[in-house]
């Protein structure tokens, strides 16, 4: 062999070493990549995961939380509710008097005294006026007292501490009631898409249940006030053992940031008065209270979806 | 450009045109000549090579490429026969090529530019592939299908109307098949 054909039989070697050097490197770095794949999914499902068990956790005190604030305020609202249906009987024997005082002096049956005295006093406490704005307050009170009552019973709600009467029920017969109920709402512009499958019948109780449902086609129907084409689809199935209920919108979607406290008391992204913050509460509260779940996915402008998940109760 | 290319370059020239050829592209050039598969190395160096070897060879650059291409299919297919092994014919080979074989190389190399391809297919033995890439390499790629046509024992007639090279935004590869391997 020359020296030339020496060398070049060198080359070659150096040649195939070198692509099997590059070969074992693609192979690091394919599994390297994999790896690390796998080590962003691990991670990503870990924080997930976190933000769950805290938001649990959280939600949990704020249901003792709301158990207890409830129970504070039921004990007074509930004095005070009765003192004032008292307290309107009272007012109405005081406007009795008024009224009686008033005939005597258009009939002209006091001594001229007396009538300058009886005159003088509805002038100086302004009784006719008291008269007419009392039956204003005690309404505007009447109101603010039932108010107070609905959230009492939302915070209940929230923390579980209700009425727990359960009968064997068909999910798809609450759906279908709440969406009669929801008609005049939805039927303008919003297109209705139900697939129910059949389902089993599970032990539940059907008010609160329908009372989630009701919130969440209500949100959705707000969610889609500005959407072209607004359609809801709601739909029912069966997987795992479990009953599975979504209800999806194509409507504003819900930011990231709103999307962590959805579930909060209290929390609310409608302007003040329009809303109480207990909806989505009181939902969640509910579906814990039957050993289920409830979850939230959405993207912004392109509509959310509920996903709740009962298990089935013989 | 990733260094493979490079490398599977050099072979073509010191294969067709021995070692000294491309020895003294590397000197007129003043380039070193040390390309590491994985590594990128820049563009300009890939087609300056390629220019001084049209210039050697006596050869049009669009030819060089075109051949380089069907070289390169060969070179890059002996390196990783799992991606023809796993395609029973040309057509699917090349509609693989998008969203098969670059998605592994994206996993093994950090910003390897490739170019993307979207396909249609306006009858059965008609293919458009349609190529982007600011690199405009379009006349390797019909060399890499050409050098493919070759492996799956196909033959085809390849046009190409639409090109970066005229002003378009990408370019239309339109491959009609005209006959193809029988496999049994």
């Amino acid at each position: 062999m020359s020296e030339t054909e020496a060398y070049k039989a060198a080359y070659q070697r150096e040649k195939q070493a070198r692509l099997a050097a590059e070969q074992l490197l693609e192979v690091k770095t394919r599994n390297l990549f994999l790896a690390n794949q796998q080590l962003l999914d691990q991670n990503s499902q870990l924080k997930e995961q976190q933000a769950l068990i805290i938001r649990t956790e959280k939600l949990a005190t704020l249901g003792t939380l709301a158990a207890g604030v409830a129970h504070e305020i039921n004990n007074p609202l509930a004095f005070v509710l009765s003192n004032m249906e008292s307290l309107k009987r009272y007012v109405e024997a005081y406007n009795t008097l008024l009224k009686l005082g008033h005939r005597w002096l258009t009939e002209q049956q006091l001594t001229e005294q007396q009538t300058s005295q009886l005159q003088d006093l509805i002038k100086q406490q302004d009784l006719d006026f008291i008269c007419e704005d009392v039956a204003e307050l005690l309404s505007d009170t009447d109101q603010g007292l039932i108010r107070l009552r609905d959230i009492v019973q939302g915070l209940r709600n929230f923390s579980h501490d209700g009425n727990n009467e359960r009968i064997q029920y068909n999910l798809n017969e609450g759906l279908n009631s709440t969406l009669k109920i929801l008609q005049s709402e939805l039927k303008n512009n919003i297109k209705v898409n139900c697939q129910l499958a059949t389902i089993p019948i599970t032990k539940c109780n059907p008010g609160e249940l329908n009372q989630v449902f009701l919130n969440l086609i209500m949100n959705a129907c707000h969610a889609l006030s500005e959407t072209r084409d607004a359609q809801i689809d709601i739909s029912t199935d069966t997987e795992d053992d479990s009953i599975v209920i979504r209800i999806k919108d194509n409507g504003s979607g819900i930011p990231e940031t709103v999307l962590k406290s959805i579930f909060d008391p209290f929390f609310t992204t409608k302007p003040v008065g329009q809303g109480t913050g207990m909806g989505l509460s009181i939902a969640y509260g509910i579906i814990q209270d039957h050993k289920g779940s409830i979850n939230v996915s959405s993207t912004e402008g392109q509509g959310s979806c509920f996903e709740i998940r009962l298990p089935v109760e013989a | 450009m990733k260094g493979v290319i490079f490398n599977i370059l050099e072979e073509l020239v010191i294969e067709e045109a021995g070692m000294p050829t491309w020895n003294a592209i590397l000197a007129s050039l003043q380039l070193k000549g040390i390309y590491t598969a994985g590594h990128s190395y820049p563009d300009e160096e890939l087609m300056a090579l390629v220019q001084e070897i049209s210039i050697r060879l006596a050869l049009p650059t669009p030819k060089v490429i075109g051949h380089f291409g069907e070289y390169l299919f060969r070179q890059l297919n002996q390196r990783y026969p799992e991606f023809t092994a796993q395609q029973p014919d040309l057509k699917r080979f090349l509609l693989s090529v998008h969203d098969v074989i670059h998605v592994e190389v994206n996993k093994l190399y950090e910003n390897p530019n490739l170019p993307t391809f979207s396909y249609h297919q306006p009858a059965d033995n008609i293919l458009v592939m349609q190529y982007q890439s600011p690199r405009k390499l379009c006349i390797l790629a019909e060399g890499l299908v050409r050098g493919a046509a070759q492996y799956y024992d196909t033959e085809i007639h390849m046009t190409h109307p639409v090109c970066m090279h005229q002003q378009a935004d990408h370019c239309d590869l339109v491959i009609e098949f005209l006959s193809s391997k029988v496999t049994l």
